[in-house]
């Protein structure tokens, strides 16, 4: 809060009124400014978009004939055909059922740890309090390349292989969701809470009715990373799962695809990533206007 | 709020109570294998089809996308280890070294027919260790040529093909005869024409257990590669070669048999297939690997089990006419010389003795590492982008300093 | 009242502490362990003490020595190129987002968002086909001449190209919701004072959002660092091993198809796990001074 204060001050003192007359000129400017960029941007960002889901409809003729085109010549099914036909391995409906179950069930656990967690490492007080986090984040920094075994067997001694209990729980215990967090609840200025504990409100009523609608934004891109990490996990669903009914539908997928490397058939590849993010989103979509609600702490403060 | 944090706590125990409890049944055998994509349907028609006959016990078919490091997993925790499994010929001496898999004793003597005779010589030997059996085949697959047959029909060279070998000296004739962007070769597989080669300069990479990657041999193998490279007519480095031959750009692809199914999809393109070019036409050889049937040790695999793994195997001995559709050499001689499997294109490789002998398995115990080494260095050495003495060393030095690291593990494990 | 007061924090942190240490900890003191053994993964490890460190930090004749060098070099390089990107050009997005007369906000944010989602494998191999010189733009649109990934400096080109398109959604969002909480009086008053755009964007936007940008700073380097999946689809490593980054050298020590020699992975990936460490401490100690 201290900065929006100067800021104020500092604005104050740089006002030449004479370039008053020329803001709607700037505006302009800058308005065409932004969008030139964005609209460059994005027209970089689609073309590979659009390449990739326009191969997904082309036959292994179409993709290895030179050339390059945008769309296909003759649009084909076949590669959906394909993949969805390989259904004696591959209960494709119950793997995306299992992911939907998994995935929703992990992120709404995480919101509520990551939630918590961050409140007590960023607006309450205790001895070592920041030591314990950064501890906490350093550790969480190293690699963990062979923590697949001792993973397992963690997971084995508490009776949760095949189960997807193995999949919702370990992810809770990450620290870049609660880093970010703590980050967004450090910008909340303290007198919102000071004022609260001071009319006697608990640790647990300011943290629901004072903190959690604040940083409900940061909560739904959490939300989002952990919906959109479960559903790619690919991995440790290998490692949890003996049970093909039970698999995610990420790592499901790759059970269709070829042992010998990626690109025997392109087109199925293509299909088969374009199935595997359609649910995710959808979520984005529905859940982008959301994040950017205004929320507008700081005219608390300043009224 | 507080309603809802406690319904999402209760859903986890509900989840909890439903998703645990699971446990595996004794009255089926857990089958493992890393075959992904078409393979494992074709694999699991194997099993649907044995499970049909009623046996008394049934298999259980799991395909795995990353079967080696979950295999890892579980036998490094004990725990849930398969009764059955599919490995590739490269990990058994690996494997029986640690001690990790039983012999096929038992399931041999209760299927008398589940012997060396019935089967692909090598494929059954890389299971032999130690005058042990601990593999039984199902397949060899194997590095070959696919030829692009307008390609030489325009470049007028089919009798390149006459005496069923390709040999440099053929290849090199092209040299400065192709229209831009033609190629007489590609790149597709590598490491694993240069482990053919070095067979048909007649090396090996071992020598007495030691590996031998920077000898005079290889030199050869890496010069004669280079010089086709040199010459401008191995597909650009960097490229696709596997799809420069699909585009119809590229005479012969030296890449798996399991590309024909592949190949075949792309309309108009009209192909063959042959054994790997040589220096000679007295002399050629594809390397392969094997798929194979194993057991890792597992102290509660009953008798029972045992007696129906073995049926199983029998029942895939005489019935795995269904994994020629995956493209691959069917191990099981039955099979490869009954009259269904001549219409599959890989049978070019089972239809006489020499054919057969051309599939060579490395079995040497080091073998992952110098094709690891290889993988990482052959493509620079080729392509002229280090020498081939320092690319040699680099390999043998990289080879040496891994095998003393497992090694090492070992003896202070003793 | 002050028991209870004391017993809160054990209630807000406390159950996370507990998972983190069941999930995170302890394979990590395992990961630590295994540094200083030999070890297959399948077997028991066999300690050997530093000797493992010893020879990739010392051992200069070594093949594993020349990995962990070689394979840092890459990675920094990796670092260097891309995390300014991560950060700047989702921060530009953001800011251009906010412009109140842009419209189809949602759809753009989309289109940005999209490549995040898409499995590494499909998205470097979409990428791989676009810079192909036959079938793609670089050949046939620019007429390019060179096989990008077999090319330097082309090789870190493409790597960091799927990188971006694939990893500035991330950051976006994060950046959007952080500016979100800005209040937009300051701005107008900021307007009306006839402060220009850039300069609100130095002395209001950075200043109210400098808390999530130490986030997406230590966060976006030390997911850097542990880069793979981009160099091993685009390039294989290559041309000369000059993309191959030290994960990618540390995975195939452990997972590779050979007899795994994890202890020496594991050296390698706890001295990469303290260079992050360093540095991300660093960028930390940094940014907040700055911020306050």
């Amino acid at each position: 809060m201290s900065t929006q204060v100067s800021i104020d001050k500092d604005l104050t003192k740089v006002r030449p009124v004479a370039q008053k007359k020329d803001q709607p000129r700037a505006g302009r400017i800058s308005k065409a400014v932004a969008y030139v960029f964005l609209a460059a941007l994005c027209v970089i960002w689609a073309i590979p978009i659009i390449f990739g889901i326009s191969t997904s409809f082309r036959s292994q003729t179409e993709v290895v004939s030179s050339g390059f085109r945008l769309l296909p010549e003759n649009w084909t099914f076949e590669s959906y055909k394909a993949i969805l036909e390989n259904t004696s391995t591959a209960p494709i409906m119950q793997w995306l059922w299992n992911s939907v179950f998994i995935a929703t069930l992990h992120t709404l656990l995480v919101v509520v740890v990551i939630s918590i967690t961050g409140y007590g490492y960023s607006r309450m007080t205790f001895k070592g309090r920041d030591t314990l986090f950064f501890t906490l984040l350093g550790i969480s920094f190293f690699p963990g390349v062979v923590n697949l075994i001792p993973s397992y067997k963690i997971i084995d001694a508490l009776g949760w292989v095949n189960t997807s209990l193995a999949m919702i729980i370990p992810g809770l215990a990450g620290m870049g969701n609660i880093f970010l967090v703590r980050q967004f609840m450090n910008s909340i200025p303290k007198d919102l809470d000071e004022s609260a504990r001071v009319d006697g409100a608990s640790d647990f009523r300011i943290y629901l009715s004072v903190i959690l609608p604040l940083v409900k934004p940061v909560l739904i891109v959490c939300a989002l990373f952990s919906f959109t990490g479960s559903w790619n996990d690919f991995l440790w669903p290998v490692i949890v799962y003996t049970d093909v009914t039970k698999m995610p539908v990420t790592a499901g997928l790759l059970l269709l695809q070829d042992i010998y490397g990626n690109y025997r058939m392109i087109g199925q590849l293509m299909g088969s990533a374009i199935l595997a993010i359609i649910p995710t989103l959808l979520l984005f979509l529905f859940a982008q206007k959301y994040f950017v609600q205004s929320i507008n702490l700081n005219s608390g403060i300043k009224g | 709020m507080k309603k809802k944090l406690s319904f999402v706590i209760m859903l986890v125990f509900v989840a909890a109570t439903v998703l645990s409890g699971c446990g595996s049944s004794k009255k089926t055998i857990t089958f493992w294998t890393p075959l992904t994509g078409d393979d494992g349907a074709y694999m699991d028609q194997l099993v649907k089809d044995y499970n049909a006959t009623n046996p008394d016990i049934k298999v259980k078919h799991i395909v795995t996308s990353d079967m080696y490091t979950k295999l890892s997993t579980v036998l490094n925790s004990g725990k849930g280890i398969p009764d059955l499994a599919i490995i590739h010929a490269d990990r058994v001496p690996g494997y029986v070294k640690q001690g990790l898999l039983e012999p096929m004793t038992n399931v041999m003597n209760a299927q008398p027919e589940l012997k060396q005779d019935n089967y692909l010589p090598q494929a059954w030997s890389v299971g032999n260790i130690d005058n042990m059996q601990y593999t039984i085949p199902l397949d060899i697959h194997s590095v070959v040529m696919y030829y692009n047959k307008d390609l030489l029909k325009k470049y007028n060279v089919e009798n390149f093909l006459d005496d069923n070998v390709v040999t440099f000296d053929e290849m090199l004739s092209l040299k400065g005869k192709l229209a831009q962007g033609d190629y007489v070769v590609n790149d597709a597989l590598l490491t694993w024409i240069v482990f053919s080669q070095v067979q048909n300069f007649g090396g090996d990479i071992e020598d007495n257990g030691k590996p031998a990657v920077d000898t005079p041999v290889m030199k050869q193998v890496f010069e004669s590669l280079k010089q086709i490279n040199d010459a401008g007519l191995m597909t650009p480095t960097g490229e696709d070669g596997y799809l420069m031959f699909q585009s119809g750009n590229v005479l012969f692809s030296t890449d798996g048999t399991w590309s024909s199914t592949a190949h075949a999809k792309v309309e108009g393109l009209n192909f063959g297939v042959t054994n790997v070019y040589s220096p000679t036409p007295d002399k050629f050889t594809n390397r392969a690997s094997s798929h194979l049937f194993t057991m890792f040790n597992k102290e509660d695999r009953t008798d029972e089990k045992e007696q129906g793994i073995a049926a199983f195997l029998e029942f895939i001995r005489k019935n795995s006419i269904k994994w020629a559709e995956a493209g691959q050499i069917v191990a099981s001689k039955d099979v490869n010389s009954s009259p269904d499997y001549q219409k599959y294109m890989q049978s070019f490789f089972t239809k006489d003795d020499t054919e057969i002998q051309s599939l060579h398995i490395y079995t040497y115990e080091y073998y992952p590492y110098i094709s690891e080494a290889l993988d990482t260095y052959a493509g620079d050495i080729v392509r002229g982008k280090i020498s081939i003495d320092e690319g040699l060393k680099t390999i043998q030095k990289t080879v040496e300093d891994k095998i003393a690291q497992s090694e090492q593990g070992e003896e202070a494990g003793k | 009242m002050t028991k209870k007061f004391k017993l809160a924090p054990v209630f807000f942190v406390g159950p996370h502490l507990i998972l983190f240490i069941v999930f995170i900890l302890l394979p990590t003191i395992y990961g630590i362990y295994a540094s200083f053994t030999k070890w297959n993964l399948i077997g028991d490890p066999v300690w050997v003490g530093l000797d493992n460190y010893k020879t990739i930090l010392f051992d200069s004749g070594s093949t594993f020595h020349k990995q962990f060098t070689n394979g840092l070099e890459n990675t920094f390089i990796f670092v260097l190129l891309s995390v300014p990107l991560l950060i700047v050009i989702p921060l530009m997005i953001a800011v251009a987002l906010e412009h109140k007369g842009v419209k189809g906000k949602s759809f753009i944010q989309s289109v940005i968002y999209i490549p995040g989602l898409i499995s590494i494998s499909a998205a470097a191999l979409i990428w791989a086909l676009i810079f192909n010189k036959q079938l793609g733009v670089t050949g046939n649109v620019f007429h390019s001449e060179t096989v990008w990934a077999a090319n330097q400096p082309y090789a870190w080109i493409i790597i960091i190209v799927l990188t971006i398109w694939g990893g500035v959604g991330g950051n976006m969002i994060i950046y959007r919701a952080s500016l979100s909480g800005v209040a937009k009086d300051l701005y107008e008053s900021a307007e009306m004072d006839g402060a220009g755009a850039v300069r609100r964007f130095f002395s209001i936007t950075l200043p109210s959002i400098r808390f999530p940008l130490i986030y997406t700073f230590v966060m976006t380097t030390a997911g850097a660092f542990n880069v793979f999946g981009q160099p091993l689809m685009m390039t294989k490593g290559g041309p000369q091993e000059s993309t191959t980054v030290l994960m990618m050298s540390i995975r195939k020590l452990a997972f590779g198809t050979g007899e795994s020699i994890a202890g020496m992975a594991s050296a390698m990936a706890v001295l990469l796990g303290l260079v992050i460490l360093v540095i991300s401490a660093l960028q930390y100690y940094v940014m907040n001074r700055n911020a306050n």
